[in-house]
């Protein structure tokens, strides 16, 4: 019982960040109806410039604070330089450019911050804290209590200001949000700027426990990917739901079947519920047809 | 003689010059840079089936290319099956891959092959590292024989050249009689509009499917042959970026041909050998355009997509039709 406890707990930690990252693809998905397969390069800087700015001399809180502003500019300039030249064109184009762009960012951390794997102070030190007889450690409340601030906040900011309406009006319907006078435009630009504000909370949080590197970004694509599929594309509640199921499903597989198979479960959750439910767990019938 | 029968020329010029090339380069290193040359003209061929002419992207033809690889590793050193056994094996192996994949994933709207090909890259890569008593492990998988085509011994470094490029002449043959006819037709029409091509009576599932399995054959063959030339297998090759490498070429390369694609694929392939291509270039030239290369390929996928979606490609068709007109 203990045990399950224990791998539930690590699936909720593991979830939250996938939840994070889904959150990103999810918000751009919704404003260019493309990809961002730079997602998971905006998680590695998010880790990367925290370590970055705290290796400067920077207090913890500082540091992720700046790390988190720099890779929301980082998330806008992409749009303007790379994705803005062909805003509405074909997407395989965009999906193209976010593939050369994310190994351009990749390739860019390399040369900044070197090939090693770097490590953040936890945010608050301590004993793990005790939960039902299991432990918790305290970074992993910190993964929670900053995935569960994220999500209101996002959903305060689509819900109850102007400029959320107008981002919502912006995915569902472009050209008529222009017609209300949507500058819509921004709107894309400043998805990119919030998705990847998303990333680096993730990467920001985890980075104290697992490390991270110039390389951690593809997979992290991939996992975050599998979750808001999993979810249901384009739902902001339903990538939560994902992610947090993934994680679930990755640290029971590690715990029951074999550690090994644990980076197997995202790429099979993500073919079997393109074959199987396409819309997602949380998805209604509305099956996406050519 | 006039423009048109040059432009016929063209393709026998060309085939000379690449079966003639081992006759005159008698460095070893040098020849055997040909030789990947033209392993990787084998995948890119394949990728730009895929991409250029069905719209499709895929981040994981290295993890093609390694299954391959360990395919005919494991089956001539392991199991010791004759080599052209174990060679279709490869090919098999790739494409059984390549349907598991496309299958889900081509089945709807959308780019989320692109998007399982990372993930399966990303598996891959770890099952070649992981699955030790099979692959190796981190340490890889050695011994692994010469090609052995019955009467000819191929083990000598213009021989294996030979054979590669006589894979990758049959291949790009192949998928050119492919392109030119029917199935090509139809993948080009749902390069333009999907639903276009659905109201013409494509099924536009079973192409982009075939496609993907093909393309996933051909990385399959490459990797058995880039096995077999080495003589040795590593899970440190068959990486996202070598998939991005050979996207890089596929893009650089251009859409909707095969004569753009297989040019940056030499190209490229050449520029990472730079040094035994150009002895006398400084050392630092050389040093740096290898610590840069990735770079490269990420900044020359992004600029050609937003410059020059044509690629290589456009650059050389214009030429002839401009000097039409004049």
């Amino acid at each position: 019982m203990d045990e399950l406890l224990q791998f539930l707990i690590a699936g909720l930690k593991n979830g939250s960040i996938y939840a994070l990252v889904a959150l990103g693809f999810t918000i751009v998905f919704a404003a260019t109806g493309a990809i961002n397969f730079a997602q998971g390069e905006f998680f590695m800087l998010g880790g990367m410039l925290g370590v970055f700015f705290s290796e400067l001399g920077l207090p913890l809180a500082l540091a992720a604070l700046a790390a988190i502003a720099v890779t929301a500019a980082v998330g806008a300039v992409f749009e303007l330089l790379a994705v803005r030249p062909i805003s509405g064109g074909d997407p395989l184009r965009i999906i193209m450019v976010t593939i050369g762009g994310a190994v351009v960012l990749r390739q860019l951390a390399l040369h900044l911050f070197g090939p090693d794997e770097r490590a953040l102070a936890p945010f608050t030190e301590g004993a793990s804290l005790k939960l039902l007889g299991a432990a918790v450690e305290r970074q992993t409340v910190w993964i929670w209590a900053l995935t569960a601030l994220a999500v209101v906040a996002l959903a305060f900011l689509y819900r109850r200001t102007t400029f959320g309406r107008a981002m919502r009006a912006t995915s569902i319907q472009r050209d008529a949000a222009r017609l209300v006078g949507v500058n819509t435009g921004a709107m894309v630009t400043w998805s990119f700027a919030l998705a990847a504000a998303l990333g680096a909370v993730g990467g920001l949080a985890v980075a104290p426990l697992t490390q991270t590197a110039f390389s951690v970004g593809a997979g992290m694509g991939v996992k975050g990917f599998a979750a808001a599929i999993l979810g249901g594309l384009g739902n902001p509640v339903a990538a939560v739901g994902g992610g947090l199921i993934l994680g679930l499903m990755e640290s029971l597989t590690a715990g029951y079947v074999d550690p090994l198979y644990k980076d197997a479960v995202a790429v099979i959750v993500l073919l079997v519920v393109l074959f199987v439910r396409p819309q997602g767990l949380f998805g209604g019938s509305g099956r996406v047809k050519v | 003689m006039n423009l048109r029968t040059a432009r016929a020329l063209v393709p026998l010029v060309l085939v000379a010059v690449v079966a003639a090339l081992p006759l005159v380069v008698s460095d070893r290193f040098l020849l055997k840079v040909f030789t990947f040359a033209g392993i990787n003209a084998l995948v890119v061929i394949g990728l730009a089936l895929l991409f250029g002419h069905a719209g499709q992207v895929s981040l994981g033809h290295a993890a093609f290319v390694g299954l391959g690889a360990y395919t005919c590793a494991v089956c001539t050193v392991r199991l010791e099956w004759p080599w052209l056994l174990a060679f279709a094996a490869a090919g098999a192996v790739a494409a059984f891959g390549g349907l598991v994949l496309a299958l889900p994933s081509l089945r709807l709207k959308g780019h989320y092959l692109a998007m399982a090909t990372l993930g399966f890259g990303e598996l891959m890569t770890l099952t070649f590292r992981e699955a030790d008593p099979v692959t190796g492990g981190v340490d890889g998988l050695g011994g692994i024989p010469f090609p052995d085509l019955g009467p000819f011994a191929v083990d000598g470094a213009a021989t294996l050249y030979w054979l590669v490029w006589g894979v990758a002449g049959l291949a790009l043959l192949a998928v050119y009689n492919v392109t030119s006819q029917r199935p090509g037709r139809a993948m080009r029409a749902l390069h333009g509009s999907e639903q276009g091509a659905q109201a013409c009576g494509v099924d536009i599932v079973g192409v982009k499917v075939r496609t993907f399995v093909v393309s996933a054959l051909l990385a399959g063959l490459a990797g058995a042959l880039y096995a077999s030339v080495v003589g040795f297998v590593s899970p440190s090759v068959f990486t996202l970026a070598a998939s991005v490498t050979f996207l890089a070429m596929a893009v650089l390369g251009g859409t909707g041909s095969l004569a753009g694609p297989l040019a940056a694929a030499v190209l490229l392939t050449l520029l990472q050998y730079i040094d035994a291509l150009i002895p006398g270039i400084p050392r630092e030239t050389a040093q740096t355009i290898q610590t840069y290369q990735e770079d490269i390929y990420g900044l020359a996928i992004v600029l050609v997509v937003i410059f020059a979606p044509g690629g290589l490609a456009r650059l050389w068709r214009r030429r002839p039709r401009g000097g039409e007109t004049a």
